[in-house]
């Protein structure tokens, strides 16, 4: 049993999986090889430090139907450790892939080593309440989130690049592909972000935290409902679980009752400020300030006071 | 007409777990149990697909003895009959075990045109149980759904991914994994839970499987489980004027360099 693999069909996030490949291979003593979607990606990651890239030649680009052409690849090879970049196609097609392998898999890990011949990573649980650290077993398949590791330096040697031929699943049609709606607006860069929840009462009041926004230099942020449910901003601005994972220099949560989902992603922030009604909100406890309070008061408040 | 089967898991509510101030351990002796958020999801959708269309939803679990908890509960959501594989070896199970149990469970009871799984549980968040599932039962797999319907033998279905949206199409049988979105799941009306004591539920007892002893071991063990403590100022103003307050917070900030 041999090699490391990489897999992400996002150019970027295949990039930075070799970061944690590289720190594996020196304690397996065993090659990389990454898998490539395109011509121009297999180019970089054989210079980024893969020692053999796998350029996949499919006929749909679904990423999800090639699961079972690379389920054989890896085992094909006696792969060791899969390294899978965190999209939700990519934890599709290694859930897939370990469970062919009958193997554990790790998703979203937040670090990952060897110890003792196992594949050791933590990760958290209960929706970001604890952090798990586990050991699993080789074969092990872990999938990793963007922007977890930063893509390593151009390598000496460049690996080498070998084409072959992928079979797609045909049993599944996918048609009318609409890219997200976003507001073009990347929350996960801002470095000030406020932060709308349920406490307003309807889509125009959100006015109240735009202006507060717009004196502190802040993007607008929200929680689940306030994309999912009322549709009140577009699904980019969600920040929680399965949204975005944020780390402001201030983080100013507004009618944001502060559930574990929410927080989890907010809670790298530098400083966080919570504004909310109940003085029993679960965000007073993961806040650094915060002002009990009708926001419809404080907010205009706040905003001229900062303006001052 | 449609059969539907949904497997569900038997969660603690993480929202009664506290963290121990003295060692970060988690204290879950006040968590009561709940199914996972996303399972009544898959649960209500297959409710209303059935209520529509027709057909019969059945529910499976895997989990130690305390999924006999969750019998009543599942049944007044819709399910007309509810399976369930009580094992100590669930305590330890890893994804890789559950998706064997559960698709040795599925071998059993027969074919099905629809397996509905919650995205991810509550608890450990893995989503992996619909795709193993359908690898193992080598059936297709539709994931993160947000819209679904089915006419004849067709499943159609609206995904939604990190950078947008699909629709796909695909003949049942199939396993589906849907999205929180995709409904609401609805608060049993008081005629639904009594109705629900009178549904059948079934025990699958484990070692009628016939899973090798290997099937049943874990790949992933938890070596420690320690709740995340951030530590934070926790500086709250509530004083009466909003006026004192938001000026001592404007203060604050300008202490931390923040205005």
């Amino acid at each position: 049993m041999a090699g490391i693999f990489v897999f992400s069909e996002d150019k970027a996030l295949s990039e930075q999986l070799l970061t944690p490949a590289l720190e594996l291979k020196k304690t397996l003593s065993e090659p990389i090889t990454a898998l490539a979607l395109t011509d121009a990606d297999a180019k970089e990651l054989a210079a980024l430090g893969a020692d053999k890239v796998v350029l996949l030649e499919a006929a749909s680009s679904w990423t999800e139907g090639l699961s079972e052409a690379i389920y054989s690849i890896f085992s094909g090879a006696g792969g060791s450790v899969f390294l899978v970049g965190g999209t939700l196609r990519g934890k599709h097609v290694a859930a897939y892939v370990a469970a062919k392998l009958n193997a554990g898999m790790i998703t979203d890990a937040k670090s990952l080593k060897i110890e003792g011949g196992k594949l050791v990573s933590t990760r958290l649980l209960y929706a970001g309440l604890a952090l798990s650290e586990e050991e699993v077993t080789l074969p092990a398949v872990v999938t990793i989130p963007p922007r977890t590791f930063l893509a390593p330096s151009a390598a000496t040697n460049a690996g080498t690049v070998e084409t072959v031929k992928a079979d797609s699943d045909t049993q599944v049609a996918i048609s009318d592909v609409t890219p997200l709606g976003g507001s073009g607006v990347d929350v996960s860069a801002a470095t000030r972000l406020v932060s709308v929840g349920r406490g307003f009462r309807k889509r125009e009041d959100l006015k109240l935290a735009e202006d507060l926004a717009a004196v502190l230099k802040a993007e607008l942020g929200c929680s689940r409902p306030v994309a999912e449910d009322e549709h009140w901003l577009p699904i980019d601005h969600y920040i929680g679980i399965s949204g975005h994972t944020v780390k402001p220099e201030l983080y100013l949560a507004v009618g944001i009752s502060g559930q574990v989902q929410h927080v989890v992603g907010a809670r790298e922030s530098k400083v966080i400020v919570a504004v909310n009604s109940d003085e029993h909100a679960p965000i007073f406890e993961a806040a650094d300030y915060g002002i009990v309070g009708d926001l419809y008061e404080v907010l205009p408040l706040l905003t001229a006071a900062v303006k001052k | 007409m449609p059969k539907c089967l949904v497997c569900y898991k038997w969660t603690l509510d993480e929202k009664d777990i506290k963290i121990k101030p003295a060692d970060s351990s988690l204290d879950t002796a006040r968590a009561k149990g709940k199914i996972s958020d996303f399972d009544r999801n898959a649960i209500e959708e297959a409710a209303l697909l059935v209520e529509k269309q027709g057909g019969a939803v059945h529910a499976l679990t895997y989990g130690t003895s305390a999924v006999k908890q969750s019998l009543k509960d599942v049944l007044s959501r819709g399910p007309e009959k509810v399976y369930w594989i009580a094992d100590a070896s669930a305590d330890a199970a890893d994804a890789c075990v559950t998706a064997n149990v559960l698709a040795a469970a599925i071998r059993k009871l027969g074919s099905y045109d629809l397996i509905l799984c919650g995205e991810g549980s509550s608890d450990v968040f893995n989503r992996q149980t619909a795709v193993r599932l359908a690898a193992l039962l080598s059936l297709p797999c539709v994931t993160y759904v947000e819209k679904l319907s089915i006419e004849g033998d067709t499943v159609k279905a609206t995904r939604k991914l990190d950078e947008g949206s699909e629709v796909a199409t695909v003949k049942g049988p199939v396993v589906v994994s849907v999205l929180g979105q995709i409904n609401k799941p609805r608060i049993p009306s008081l005629k639904q839970v009594l109705a629900a004591s009178k549904k059948p539920n079934e025990e699958i007892k484990i070692t009628d499987l016939g899973l090798k002893p290997e099937s049943l071991q874990p790949k992933s063990v938890h070596r420690s489980v320690k709740g995340f403590v951030t530590k934070r100022k926790n500086i709250i103003y509530k004083e009466s004027s909003a006026a004192t307050n938001v000026a001592k917070l404007t203060s604050s900030l300008a202490a931390e360099g923040l205005r």
